[in-house]
């Protein structure tokens, strides 16, 4: 049975019957463990053995209020897509050049928290349309301290403490940066306790740099025009005896080095 | 490579240098840009202690002008500590007024 | 030295007199770096003359040694000792293993390997 989570709801409440919530397709006479949600090939092989007189089934399982809903149900309805995919393993974006643009890690002292968060980042990932590899498994970091027990003359006996960290590399391909921005908010958002997460990112831009931020300075410079002239700027008295001073300075250091 | 010579390759490098915007420095002169290029460490030395925060002491002196009052559960436990303590007639003694008189002093003293 | 220290008090670990004049050693170096890496980038630099050299020199000498960051010490934030501190939990070794028994640091448990 599938880990219980919201969805599973009105099952436990004998709302609706096992058949119904459990079963996503009929086509699964064969025992076999579906692990991928693949969308395309399912949908046309339950849409064939689904007897024609089945009603929209995942209004049926949305609004499961009253006992003739049960009834009406047919037996080999299945699950909306969404939900069931929640039960399957995260769906993926094919890279079409697979140019790396964001690098994910995630760190984490517990593995369970961090293969669920993973798990979130990729299905995020996934309905930003952003092509999502991994999560590689990276090494573990493992570091150790051996302190006393107790005061230095008892230096024989030992302990040893250790702290194991966990990583996860996610990488982002061909994602247009805004969008894997938006990613990085939404984890950052949604950010799980206990998990550190660190990201670098690519970005691509056409030759040139220079001359374009060059241009963009220009375009914020007339933006900032009106703004500037509330900050104007008078000729003070004070600050030209401050240059005269400093020439004065600039003389009698030449003349104490000799010019050199 | 022995047409050049040495003077022309040094002029070579330097305007190497010239194109590539890098430091023509020949002789190795010390320049000192070591110290230049380090970081400052300042801001990572000064962040070593916890800074002070409120605390529920803090609390209670903000509120108590709106009539407000704030829990300060491990004050009260210890104040009910205290209270059985003295109960049992294990409490701190009471503090004493004025300099001890001559006949406790005596007292005091003897061994 | 007192003219270093905050006006009005600023640490929330262990309080010790120690403590409070090592942080206030860490906010003068902080206050001071830029300048004493500008005197010493005259001091090594060969190019300028070397009566400034000199002159920079002298004035980096001449700095209160609360600015040297030498005088700066990593000490215990429970308990103030200046030893045996962990430069990972800024703890002593035993406060360290205190913490770590209750398991009050992340992560960290007991190792056997």
């Amino acid at each position: 049975m599938p880990p219980l989570i919201r969805p599973l709801r009105p099952l436990l409440q004998k709302r609706i019957p096992l058949a119904t919530a459990l079963r996503p397709s009929t086509s699964s006479a064969s025992g076999q463990i579906r692990t991928h949600a693949s969308v395309n090939h399912e949908s046309g092989a339950s849409a064939s053995s689904q007897p024609p007189s089945s009603t929209d089934t995942s209004t049926s399982t949305a609004t499961p209020s009253t006992n003739q809903a049960d009834a009406s149900a047919p037996t080999d309805a299945r699950m909306p897509r969404s939900l069931a995919a929640l039960y399957l393993k995260p769906l993926r974006r094919e890279a079409e050049y697979g140019v790396p643009s964001c690098d994910l890690q995630l760190r984490s002292y517990t593995l369970r928290n961090l293969e669920f968060f993973c798990d979130f980042a990729l299905r995020a990932a996934y309905y930003l349309g952003l092509p999502a590899y991994g999560p590689v498994p990276l090494p573990r970091m493992t570091e150790r301290w051996t302190v006393p027990r107790s005061t230095f003359i008892f230096k024989k006996s030992q302990e040893n403490f250790e702290r194991i960290t966990m990583r996860r590399l996610i990488q982002i391909r061909d994602g247009h940066p805004d969008t894997v921005q938006i990613w990085l908010a939404f984890l950052q958002k949604h950010a799980y306790y206990g998990i550190g997460m660190k990201a670098n990112v690519w970005e691509f831009s056409k030759l040139g740099v220079g001359k374009a931020m060059d241009e963009s300075v220009k375009e914020v410079e007339g933006l900032l025009k009106d703004k500037w002239a509330h900050l104007g700027k008078k000729k003070r008295p004070e600050e030209e005896t401050v240059e005269k001073i400093q020439e004065f300075l600039d003389k009698e250091r030449m003349r104490i080095s000799h010019g050199r | 490579m022995e047409i050049y010579g040495r003077h022309s390759t040094s002029r070579l490098a330097k305007v190497r240098c010239q194109v590539f915007s890098t430091t023509f420095n020949p002789e190795g002169i010390r320049t000192g840009n070591k110290i230049l290029r380090q970081r400052l460490k300042g801001p990572a030395l000064v962040s070593y202690y916890p800074r002070k925060m409120s605390t529920v002491q803090d609390m209670i002196k903000e509120f108590a002008p709106y009539e407000l009052v704030v829990d300060n559960e491990e004050g009260d436990d210890r104040l009910e500590h205290i209270v059985a303590l003295k109960q049992r007639g294990k409490g701190a003694p009471k503090k004493k007024k004025g300099p001890p008189s001559k006949h406790e002093q005596k007292g005091g003293k003897k061994r | 030295m007192s003219m270093f220290r905050a006006k009005k008090f600023d640490l929330g670990c262990f309080v010790n007199i120690k403590t409070i004049r090592d942080h206030s050693k860490r906010k003068a170096f902080e206050a001071f770096e830029t300048q004493r890496q500008a005197l010493r980038y005259c001091i090594r630099n060969q190019t300028l003359p070397a009566r400034t050299r000199a002159e920079a020199q002298l004035q980096l000498t001449q700095m209160h040694c609360y600015t040297r960051p030498t005088q700066i010490r990593n000490r215990c934030i429970l308990g103030g000792k200046g030893r045996g501190v962990l430069r990972d939990f800024k703890m002593t070794r035993f406060n360290f293993r205190m913490q770590a028994l209750e398991g009050n640091i992340p992560g960290v448990k007991k190792a056997s390997w």
